[in-house]
């Protein structure tokens, strides 16, 4: 068999594996949504002094292909990061990795599965986009190249290369979790601010700028000076339209698509020399070091030698029942125990200097700064609330176990809620004994929203990656930029919104309850 | 203390029923489920261990409903499942001290009861060592240690020594044995041999139904006069297969020694005494052939 047939039936069995899960459905739905607010202009390109192109097929076309280069390049990276991990959780990847195949076949294999999954989205926009001219019916010239060309040349490639990032950062060492759910966030923003700087950037910001400026420049000649090119969520509508006829796609312009494209591929070839070719002697290393400290600080014998003295289950001590008490606590404490398990001493260092920054800060701004660092810091520990059962397959275990709704749930959420309030501390400390109440009931709100948050998506999703990505982007939008409305931390009097926050905890707490509830054989 | 299976069937959706009209009474004993892959073992054991609800029938618990009430089944319960993982950075101990504190029991005691489980199934020495790192028999007798946590009236065990060496397994058919005295225990499994050595009751399920609940005597009783010993040349074998249950095989000089089992002897054949897997292919092979009917549902004694 040749090795593009090989390749051929590696992507379409990794496609249709995906295509066939009910989470494809809601990522064409999320698709079809970005297109509505497109057509509804909820979503707007707003250039020059409020300016926007008359709604003719370049300017649709690349209205379209920017939201697909910018939204898809951040949630489709979280949408397709699992591919390998899928191939390891399933047992797969051990039957492929005693194959012929090669490793950086593998890897272009899952690079262009995962372009397979963005590109079908893409695919959706394209069509919606023709919808979107004849809907809006403001230029009746429908012309398709002038419409499609963009989502060809600009959004494709930016989907290859976040393809080939979610296969780099599920190869690299520490990418594959939630810090490379983290971590991606901020390489996103930082490539996304790359357009502005004047460099030509993978999404085509650069380009479009550019283009943009010069059509607009020659019906009126004072726009340059206060120039500006901004894709706009809600805001202000435009002022004046003008047209534009689209990006001319000169040989330089395509070779400058063709680099990204060349990128991607080189991003999947380094993950070839990262991916470690599913062995599980590898995947386990830091299990194996704890196994080794373990063994060193034992006195015991390091081999399991067997017992001289055979014991009987006739020597189990009866145990006493108590009536009663539901030891709530203990399973607290046990859910604590469990979250924080594995955790190094840095973590707990920087933890505890975020801690006594927030305290001792006299400026407000500083020790905000500090919250609001502290209460990004815990995201892997929450982020597994609500779906640890799930991803170390102890469901049946624990639910097996009586009352395990009405005790355990509310015990992972407490457990949330301890972890919040240590790390915030400082902060809360400060407020109570300065009897700024407002700041102090927003903190509480806080505290309670954030394990309510995680624990909903923990249950409703299933995994962590959900928790991670939103958290991610909502403490960045809310929190760090004060975004009023967003800013569940209340870090300005201004943007606090204490009641709204304990609203959501509550709402979120009582969503995640009954899908678990829903999801156990007898609540 | 009983647990009644009344008219249980659990169906998958588009029609697809893995278990249907299943009714079976117990009392205190080892009940040995035995069944084929895809009989529908596993199916019956997540409805009764209250993971999983049942489409149609009931499951009550000495008379109560388990489905209006399952802590009442739940606070008694001790389930292994067939696959269940582990928290990889936890030890035995932390391990088996969250799942009792998820159980509800007392702290003291159940970190006594922790000691004494670790040492039964062997572990004791192992009991600070990270799970992760843990091989697939020493998780599976993790396993077992936590179904036997807050001393459940009823265990279930789904494939119980699967990944267990010999030395384990005969460890574990003990540990059943000794156990079995004033509890139910349901174990379920498509090793005979586990059967044979610790099971009072045998209950055999086939495409989701019932095929036969007896006790193991009974069961080689249907089988007595119906296994034969045949001697064949090796080239025989694969026709031979097409027409006859062949339960078992040996190479010798003198060619392959086949048991066979069935209503007929083969030509040249030697009557031989029956073990529970001819039993056991006997009362599948006749199933199929729609010629066997359940025995009776009686309670255990």
């Amino acid at each position: 068999m040749n090795s593009g047939r090989v390749l051929y039936h590696m992507v379409r069995a990794d496609f249709l594996e995906r295509v066939r899960r009910y989470s494809f459905l809601l990522t064409l739905a999320a698709s079809l949504y970005l297109a509505y607010c497109v057509a509804a202009e909820k979503i707007w390109i707003v250039v020059g002094n409020g300016y926007r192109g008359v709604y003719n097929s370049a300017w649709i076309g690349m209205l379209m292909s920017i939201c697909c280069s910018t939204f898809l390049s951040l949630a489709g990276f979280y949408i397709v990061k699992n591919s390998v991990q899928r191939d390891a959780d399933t047992r797969v990847g051990q039957i492929l990795a005693a194959t012929p195949m090669r490793k950086g076949f593998y890897t272009l294999a899952k690079t262009l599965s995962n372009f397979a999954v963005l590109a079908s989205m893409v695919g959706i926009l394209m069509l919606a986009a023709v919808a979107m001219q004849l809907a809006l019916g403001e230029h009746h010239s429908l012309s398709l190249w002038k419409l499609w060309s963009p989502f060809v040349f600009l959004a494709l490639p930016t989907m290859l290369l976040t393809a080939s990032l979610a296969v780099l950062f599920e190869t690299v060492p520490g990418l594959g979790g939630g810090f490379g759910n983290v971590a991606y966030f901020f390489l996103w923003t930082a490539v996304i601010s790359l357009g502005a700087t004047g460099t030509d950037d993978p999404m085509g910001l650069q380009l479009l700028y550019r283009s943009t400026r010069t059509a607009l420049f020659s019906i009126d000649p004072s726009s340059p000076d206060r120039f500006n090119f901004s894709l706009t969520i809600g805001g202000e509508r435009a002022l004046h339209t003008f047209r534009w006829t689209g990006l001319a796609w000169t040989v330089p312009v395509l070779l400058m698509r063709l680099l990204w494209i060349v990128v991607a591929i080189g991003l999947s070839t380094v993950s070839a020399a990262f991916f470690r070719r599913f062995d599980p002697s590898r995947s386990r290393q830091r299990v194996r070091s704890a196994v080794k400290k373990a063994l060193a600080s034992s006195t015991e014998p390091k081999a399991i030698a067997p017992s001289p003295f055979v014991p009987s289950a006739a020597h189990l001590t009866p145990l006493v029942r108590h009536g009663g008490g539901s030891r709530l606590m203990q399973l607290i404490v046990s859910e604590l125990r469990l979250m924080l398990k594995g955790q190094r001493w840095w973590w707990y260092t920087a933890a505890i200097g975020m801690l006594v920054g927030q305290f001792v800060s006299p400026d407000a701004g500083v020790r905000s700064g500090f919250l609001i660092a502290a209460w990004l810091w815990p995201i892997l520990l929450w982020s597994k609330m609500g779906c640890r059962e799930t991803r170390h397959s102890t469901g049946p275990l624990v639910f097996s176990a009586e009352r395990s709704l009405s005790r355990q749930f509310p015990a992972i959420w407490a457990a949330g809620v301890i972890v919040t309030v240590l790390t915030g501390a400082g902060a809360g400390i400060h407020f109570a004994i300065a009897g700024d109440w407002r700041n102090l009931a927003t903190w509480m709100a806080a505290a309670s929203f954030i394990p309510a948050l995680a624990l909903a998506l923990g249950v409703w999703s299933g995994g962590s990656r959900a928790f991670e990505a939103l958290y991610t982007v909502w403490w960045y939008v809310g929190p760090a930029h004060q975004i009023p409305g967003l800013d569940f931390m209340g870090t300005t009097p201004a943007s606090s919104s204490p009641v709204l926050y304990a609203s959501l905890a509550s709402i979120l707490l009582l969503a995640a309850y009954l899908r678990r509830r829903q999801s156990l054989g007898y609540a | 203390m009983y647990l009644a299976i009344e008219a249980v069937g659990k169906s998958y959706g588009s029609g697809t029923w893995a278990l249907r009209n299943f009714t079976l009474n117990l009392g205190p004993g080892v009940l040995g489920l035995l069944g084929p892959n895809g009989a529908g073992k596993t199916t019956l054991m997540s409805i009764l261990a209250t993971i999983t609800r049942a489409t149609e029938g009931r499951v009550r618990w000495s008379g109560t409903d388990v489905a209006s009430n399952p802590d009442a089944l739940r606070a008694t319960l001790g389930y292994l499942p067939q696959d269940f993982g582990v928290y990889p950075n936890l030890n035995a101990v932390e391990f088996l001290e969250y799942l009792a504190a998820v159980k509800g029991l007392d702290a003291a005691s159940s970190r006594r009861r922790i000691d004494e489980l670790l040492n039964l199934v062997n572990l004791t020495e192992v009991r600070k060592r990270p799970l992760g790192g843990f091989s697939g028999g020493m998780k599976q007798r993790v396993g077992i240690a936590q179904a036997l946590l807050n001393d459940p009236q009823l265990l279930i065990v789904d494939e119980p020594t699967a990944g267990l060496d010999p030395e384990e397994r005969v460890r574990f058919r003990n540990l059943l044995s000794e156990l079995s005295g004033n509890r139910i225990i349901i174990l379920s499994t498509h090793i005979v041999s586990d059967v044979e050595a610790t099971a009072t009751d045998i209950a055999l399920i086939s495409q989701g139904n019932m095929v036969a609940h007896c006790s193991p005597e009974d069961l080689l009783a249907r089988v007595e006069g119906k296994v034969w010993e045949w001697v064949l040349p090796s080239a025989d074998m694969t026709s031979v297969r097409q027409h006859y249950v062949i339960s078992n095989t040996t190479r010798r000089s003198d060619g392959v020694h086949a048991r066979v089992v069935g209503e007929v002897a083969p030509i040249g054949a030697q009557a031989s005494t029956p073990n529970l897997e001819d039993a056991y292919l006997y009362c599948l092979a006749q199933h199929r052939l729609g010629r066997v009917q359940p025995s009776s549902a009686g309670v255990m004694a």
